[in-house]
């Protein structure tokens, strides 16, 4: 097991959520697609949370920063570019002036939602099928970066995922804290499952590295 | 670049064709109305449905990620999954599961092995099908099945006390030593004891079903047939002579129910001892009487003569011995009269001479006689009679002026001095009626049902006056009834008694 380098910064906070045109403009600039899955999920949360004119709000934002998305148009089978979910998680994030917990409870609610999670259930099986197919998992939602699992212990109940080459921004990180426990939680009966980013590529890190622990 | 637009404009259909097919399987799988889930190999409920939700009251984010054993029985749910592991897949297996309110509702669930590309295990298929209001017609119709078992058994207890109280009332029948005869609501014979069969000389399988007019052709059986008439009407305590030596008393008795007869039976009490010693009785008495009768009449004929100085003067004090001898001699020959007439009525020997008489003098002859004895008591007399012309009566005269002076000297003799007799007549189309009224002791009430019968003197009468034989009224209603009359009387205690009786009128 590798030792955090470091803390993580947490700056996505409710008073730290800055998002301009530039900052859009910037993160826009990251090459790499998405599949519209993550859209559709972002989407389903707000219409649970918030409802059509939550919805109607954070579309408003993003059409301010000049990036408009319309999500029931969105395909959740085709591939957007990577920083438009970015700015899709930082807008929503932004509007409901939500915390970094709430991020990571919308990226889990995938794990109820998402089409192609459900094609990818036959890999949940085990957490070994699960490590075996974490790359090719990876794949199926980015065409950029890289996923795979480091380590992990059965019996000590722990894993370490490392994902790579993917620079986008801090949000995806606090989202990742939430996706990976929702996979987990399709493989392991636990209720505890906790999952922090030791290293971050934004804090000197040279790859981003989740510790996955659980009961 | 043509070849790229074109391939993009394929990709485009497809993503399409996609997200149609994912909308048409996310309705349908909404749409079903039965719970289905999908379930990891590590028993990880990974997909739920609507149904699902709704049956167990967990939203889809509580379910998906739940250990199936958080909602299913472990035992069950394990047992289920490992005949799907060995069979792929299972039809209806009853299980039972656990909503979130904790409420147990039974399933039959039904499972399909899902696998891999490469043959592995990657899940469960899971549909439901709630049993609770299967179970619970089951459970009616078990607590039905129980309730009806009871019944029967309750049935078959009540059938075997009723074989039971059966076998004995035939016990007791078959041994009775009455004869009894049972006819079903048809008039048809359904039941005769062994007694009965032996008084009419029957077997019980010839006779058994027959009905009144049948049973007369057995030659024991028309007098009872005669008594009962084909309609079987009831009859209280009749005599019946099957032959001879042989006297039975009949009854019968209507059951009915709903005021419908439903079966009559027939008492057949065998009274020949009884009949036999009556007549032994009445022998003796009959001859005692007539023993009595020659010397108590030579008494009172030698003591007329003493009285009437035929045998010489007697002083004034031998005159009242004698006279009082006289009185008691009387009173001795009337006893003996009565006894005699009470053993003739017995023997059917009290002979009528029926003429038509008129019942007004009849009366006026005997209040005539007791005319000296109302005036010794100062009782307060009247007969009261119609204005008009009474019409004639078909009697015996002598009978019935014994029947008169019975009920008058009744009522003289327990009527206190300055009391009040009356005897009051009076008539209609069909019949006379006499009546005599006194302001005497009367009848207490518990000796009513037995001033007819013989030697009866009831207590208070026999305070007063040691005299009379308690034969008088019993030879009075028998003289009333020989001629198709009535009698009957109304009394009460130490205020007095009112004695009727009727006699038809009928053509000479």
């Amino acid at each position: 097991m590798s030792l955090p380098r470091g803390s993580v910064p947490r700056i996505l906070n409710k008073m730290a959520v800055k998002l301009t045109k530039e900052i859009a403009k910037k993160i826009m600039e990251v090459k790499g697609e998405a599949r519209g899955i993550h859209f559709k999920n972002d989407a389903e949360f707000i219409l649970k949370e918030k409802g059509k004119e939550g919805l109607a709000m954070v579309e408003k934002e993003l059409e301010v920063l000049g990036y408009p998305i319309i999500y029931k148009k969105i395909s959740q089978f085709d591939f957007y570019p990577i920083g438009l979910r970015a700015l899709s998680l930082l807008a929503i994030q932004k509007t409901f002036a939500w915390s970094d917990d709430e991020i990571k409870e919308l990226c889990k609610y995938a794990m109820n939602f998402s089409w192609v999670i459900k094609l990818l259930m036959k890999y949940f099986s085990s957490i070994e099928k699960v490590a075996q197919e974490t790359s090719k998992t990876w794949s199926q939602y980015f065409t950029v970066g890289q996923a795979f699992v480091k380590e992990y212990d059965l019996e000590k109940k722990y894993a370490i995922i490392v994902i790579k080459d993917f620079r986008l921004h801090p949000v995806y990180c606090r989202c990742f804290e939430g996706v990976v426990p929702g996979v987990l939680n399709m493989v392991i009966a636990s209720k505890k499952i906790v999952c922090q980013e030791i290293e971050c590529v934004f804090n000197g890190g040279k790859e981003h590295k989740f510790l996955i622990k659980w009961q | 670049m043509a070849v790229e637009n074109k391939e993009a404009e394929k990709i485009a259909t497809l993503l399409e064709d996609l997200d149609s097919l994912e909308n048409y399987i996310r309705d349908l799988f909404n749409f079903l109305p039965l719970p289905v889930f999908l379930l990891s190999p590590a028993k990880i409920i990974l997909e739920v449905n609507p149904a699902f939700e709704k049956i167990t009251g967990y939203g889809i984010e509580e379910s998906i990620g739940k250990s199936v054993e958080d909602i299913f029985n472990a035992e069950e749910i394990e047992s289920l999954i490992k005949e799907t592991l060995d069979k792929e897949f299972i039809k209806a297996k009853a299980i039972s599961l656990t909503t979130k309110s904790g409420i147990k509702i039974p399933v039959s669930a039904s499972t399909i092995l899902r696998k891999g590309e490469e043959g592995d295990v990657v899940g469960y298929f899971f549909s439901l099908f709630n049993l609770t209001d299967i179970k619970k017609k089951e459970n009616e119709l078990i607590n039905t099945q129980k309730s009806l078992l009871n019944i029967l058994e309750d049935t078959e207890t009540a059938r075997k006390e009723v074989e039971m109280e059966r076998n004995k009332t035939l016990s007791i029948v078959n041994n009775f030593t009455d004869g009894l005869l049972v006819f079903d609501g048809k008039g048809k014979l359904s039941l005769i004891n062994p007694q009965a069969e032996k008084f009419f000389n029957v077997k019980k399988n010839d006779v058994i079903g027959c009905s009144v007019a049948e049973l007369s052709s057995f030659p024991e059986f028309p007098p009872l047939v005669e008594i009962l008439g084909k309609e079987i009407k009831e009859v209280f305590r009749e005599e019946l002579i099957i032959k001879e030596h042989l006297n039975l008393e009949v009854s019968s008795v209507l059951m009915m129910s709903e005021k419908k007869r439903i079966e009559t039976l027939v008492i057949l009490h065998n009274i020949t001892r009884e009949k036999t010693i009556e007549r032994m009785k009445t022998e003796f008495v009959s001859l005692a009487a007539h023993q009595l009768r020659t010397p108590l009449s030579a008494i009172k004929w030698t003591l007329r003569m003493l009285l009437d100085g035929d045998l010489g003067q007697i002083t004034k004090e031998q005159r009242e011995f004698i006279e009082k001898s006289y009185i008691s001699n009387e009173r001795m020959i009337n006893l003996i009269n009565d006894l005699l007439d009470v053993t003739r009525i017995e023997e059917g020997r009290y002979v009528y001479k029926p003429v038509l008489a008129d019942i007004r003098e009849m009366v006026q002859f005997v209040v005539k006689s007791y005319k000296e004895e109302i005036a010794k008591k100062k009782i307060k007399f009247s007969f009261k009679k119609p204005a008009g012309k009474m019409p004639k009566v078909l009697v015996d005269e002598e009978k019935i002026g014994v029947a008169i002076e019975n009920l008058l000297n009744n009522s003289i003799r327990y009527t206190p001095s300055g009391g009040e007799v009356s005897i009051t007549l009076k008539s209609d189309k069909k019949e006379v009626q006499l009546s005599v009224k006194d302001s005497g002791v009367g009848v207490p009430k518990d000796q009513t049902e037995r001033i007819f019968t013989k030697f009866f003197r009831a207590p208070n009468v026999i305070r007063l006056d040691t005299e009379g034989s308690g034969l008088g009224l019993f030879i009075t209603k028998n003289i009333i009834e020989a001629h198709g009359g009535k009698i009957w009387f109304e009394s009460e205690p130490n205020k007095g008694s009112i004695f009727h009786f009727t006699l038809p009128i009928k053509e000479n």
